[in-house]
């Protein structure tokens, strides 16, 4: 047998969006480390933390879920887990947070180092889980907390009361920061983050929905990692214009009808629920070998952040995917699928995430029937690697693998 | 009714609901189940109803397993389970409150398993202190009004919360002096202090009350047993008489506790605020000390410790429902304070679906011996 050669690795096209973003993602670690180190205040901040609150003060911040992702997926998981299980915190907790209160304790992850906060910027239109976290961390390290508000929605709409009640944390929370800080908020300078954010939240919908395209332009997994960005950057200019490169890529690709998923994509399907980080590769690899695409996820639709005035910025933070209903979430879904010309359904039951994974049984038998595609779930975990079965996997990806062939020779 | 008498009574209405619910019904009441944490039962007694506390049962989960992975805590997955096999038919809602991410997936969960109880969420909010945040807490008692008037037919009076507020007010002051009797009677097995809690879920508030202040004279009348160990239970719940069977051949008297169903539910008065609406929603400002209550200082913590101080418990035992995060996280703090202040912790793993209760008797053994 000939001797296998590993084909030889192109250096990054500094001009490429993967380049690009990959230098965002990393620059808002390194500038918030030269900013603590130069004595000012770094807050840690949740992930659908309304952004252009600290982007408009002038605010560097931090992002424990994005840090305990890249801690799990450099393989520091367990490790961190366990020093939080030594505390007395419950395997059953998110991971995230294990790892995220484990940080907080011993203040060193080689996987992903990042300053300690000065203060905590917490919402749980994500999860509760969220507020006991941050509360734990607040008291430990005895620093302020500012918490906003944003209450699972169980109606279709955001209400008036819902809206105004945000709004009045919003402007708590700002007036909060500014007596913590010193910084001052700008009117002029919110307009600006406005733009941006809204400029690259619509290329990021126009790049995720060249999904539509038959090949997909792009392999899912980009977008796993290029989310990222939307999260933490998305107020940023340079956010915006790496996002612009990013559909420009993705149209070019169609055009030239190449892709980044590097094999022939035989099945699209919607891949549901966080990543199972610490088997990155894994559940990759379990997919592409099938010739299985992953053209879309919810993160597609959760990171449009498009809204007119302060109002409506309040209503979108109260839209996010786990804020909302049974009913909007199964309909943002059924549109991806349908938009996307999805053909399966492959959905990761995260024991790190109760409310994401709590009514995915019902919703998901939904949205098969909806769009008449099969259904097929693993359970994971986002962080800890002990709460995942390789074998059970490649098991249930070949279950849903043999039923879409079937719907193909059926039709 | 001497003691034992008054005993007996709350154990045959703790232990058969539905007995209480057929008669409510059979009476022309109509009932609203209202799920863990806190509901506005007021709202529900106001508008001439009976609330009825649902927290599940030791039942084992079949039906309940098409919508809940395994590990949603088993206090949520039974009420399914339950609605799902007809035990609450009859009722004509279901009010949860959105206070855990397991609450709000109960209510999406319900609105498919048990389609024939209308579901009626309460969103409180957790900056429930600000004025911002007693409005939006109005607004979410006027939506569950509007839900039931359109599910029950039943109408909304301020005249009628007025009264209800002071039935409700009443109803605290005789648990908190309860509590406070039961303390020096060790002679009332844990089993038996369960039975009058729980037993509170199954009734109209005056019914209890009445029941409750019975009790009190009753026992007041008669000499306090021999001394036991003294310890304070904290947790979501703790109404398993197994496990508390444990703790009385173990000669453990539970003297106070910080449990979710038990006192949580008593500290907190309705003030007197421009409008009776406006009094249960600042109420709901007022309340503390609780793992689904955002508390940026941790409260609980000093006030577990100062509690059991004042109570001269022996030691605390923290009764874990299993998947309950936000009592995951309160552990860690509430363990080290105790330990800090000399006071022995213990922390036993418990859920519906227990069987086996072997573990938790060496436990409850090991740490007798401790205190």
């Amino acid at each position: 047998m000939a001797e296998e050669t590993k084909p030889k690795r192109m250096p990054p096209d500094p001009n490429s969006a993967k380049y690009k973003l990959g230098q965002i993602a990393a620059k808002a670690y390194t500038d918030a480390i030269e900013a603590k180190a130069r004595g000012e205040m770094v807050g840690w901040c949740s992930s659908n933390f309304p952004v252009e609150i600290p982007e408009t003060l002038g605010l560097y911040v931090c992002y424990p879920e994005n840090q305990a992702a890249g801690i799990a997926a450099r393989g520091g998981g367990e490790r961190m887990c366990e020093i939080s299980e030594a505390d007395g915190y419950s395997n059953d907790i998110c991971a995230y947070a294990r790892i995220s209160l484990a940080y907080a304790k011993v203040k060193d992850a080689p996987e992903q180092n990042m300053p300690q906060p000065d203060f905590l910027l917490c919402c749980n239109n994500i999860c509760n889980c969220m507020i006991k976290w941050y509360e734990n961390i607040a008291k430990e390290l005895d620093i302020p907390m500012i918490m906003i508000d944003i209450p699972f929605n169980p109606d279709y709409e955001v209400s008036d009361a819902e809206t105004e009640y945000v709004k009045a944390q919003f402007w708590d929370a700002i007036h909060q920061l500014e007596e913590i800080t010193g910084k001052k908020w700008s009117n002029e300078r919110y307009e600006e983050v406005r733009e941006i954010s809204g400029r690259t939240s619509r290329a990021w919908l126009a790049a995720t929905s060249c999904a539509r395209y038959v090949p997909s332009p792009f392999n899912g997994f980009d977008l796993l990692n290029h989310m990222a960005v939307m999260v933490t950057a998305r107020g940023k200019l340079e956010a915006a214009e790496a996002m612009e490169t990013l559909l420009k890529e993705y149209e070019e690709n169609h055009e030239k009808g190449v892709s980044t998923f590097r094999a022939e994509e035989k099945y699209r399907i919607m891949f549901e629920g966080i990543a199972c980080w610490p088997w990155l590769r894994v559940t990759s690899t379990g997919l592409k070998s099938r010739g299985i695409n992953m053209v879309t996820t919810i993160y597609a639709d959760a990171f449009g952040f498009i809204y007119d005035d302060f109002d409506d910025m309040c209503r979108a933070y109260a839209k996010v995917p786990n804020a909302i209903n049974l009913e909007l979430a199964r309909d943002k879904r059924i549109k991806l699928c349908k938009d996307n010309h999805v053909e399966g359904l492959l959905v990761h039951t995260n024991r790190s995430c109760k409310l994401w994974s709590g009514f995915m049984y019902e919703m998901s038998r939904q949205i098969g029937e909806a769009c008449g595609i099969p259904v097929a779930s693993f359970d994971g975990d986002q962080a800890d690697p002990r709460n995942f079965s390789e074998a059970q996997y490649d098991t249930r990806v070949q279950g849903l693998t043999e039923i879409m062939e079937q719907n193909k020779e059926g039709n | 009714m001497s003691v034992k008498e008054l005993l007996n009574q709350f154990h045959d209405i703790a232990s058969d609901p539905k007995k209480q619910m057929d008669r409510y019904l059979a009476e022309g009441r109509k009932v609203v189940l209202t799920a863990p944490v806190y509901t506005p039962e007021e709202l529900v007694h106001a508008m001439g109803m009976v609330p009825m506390g649902v927290w599940g049962a030791d039942v084992e989960l079949k039906e309940a397993k098409r919508y809940f992975p395994a590990f949603i805590c088993s206090i949520v997955q039974s009420i399914v389970e339950m609605g799902m096999k007809g035990a609450y038919e009859g009722a004509s809602a279901l009010i949860v409150p959105s206070l855990c991410d397991s609450l709000k997936v109960l209510g999406e969960n319900w609105k498919y398993a048990v389609p024939s109880i209308p579901f009626i969420p309460m969103t409180y909010p957790q900056n429930r202190k600000p004025a911002y945040g007693i409005a939006y807490t109005k607004a979410g008692y006027e939506r569950v009004m509007r839900d039931l008037e359109k599910a029950t037919g039943a109408q909304f009076s301020e005249e009628a919360l007025q009264e209800s507020l002071g039935v409700y007010n009443e109803h605290n002051e005789a648990m908190r002096h309860l509590t406070a009797v039961l303390a020096d009677h060790p002679e009332v097995s844990a089993v038996q202090r369960n039975d009058v809690f729980k037993s509170a879920w199954f009734l109209r508030k005056e019914e209890h009350t009445q029941l409750v202040k019975e009790l009190i004279q009753a026992l007041e009348a008669e000499q306090p047993g021999a001394a036991k160990k003294r310890i304070m239970t904290t947790g979501v719940l703790t109404d398993s008489p197994e496990l508390l069977k444990i703790f009385d051949e173990n000669g453990l008297q539970i003297v106070c506790d910080d449990v979710a169903a038990e006192s949580r539910q008593y500290r907190t008065d309705n003030g007197e605020a421009a409008s009776a609406l406006d009094s249960l929603a600042e109420k709901f400002a007022n309340m503390d000390n609780c793992s689904v209550l955002y508390d940026r200082d941790k409260k609980r913590v000093a006030m577990i410790v100062d509690q059991a101080k004042a109570a001269k418990a022996d030691g605390v035992i923290l009764i874990m429902t299993k998947f309950c995060d936000p009592e995951e996280f309160d552990y860690v703090p509430i363990k080290r304070a105790c330990e800090a202040a000399g006071i022995p912790v213990l922390l036993i793993e418990a859920d519906r679906q227990m069987v086996n209760y072997e573990q938790a008797r060496t436990m409850i053994e090991t740490f007798k011996d401790l205190l």
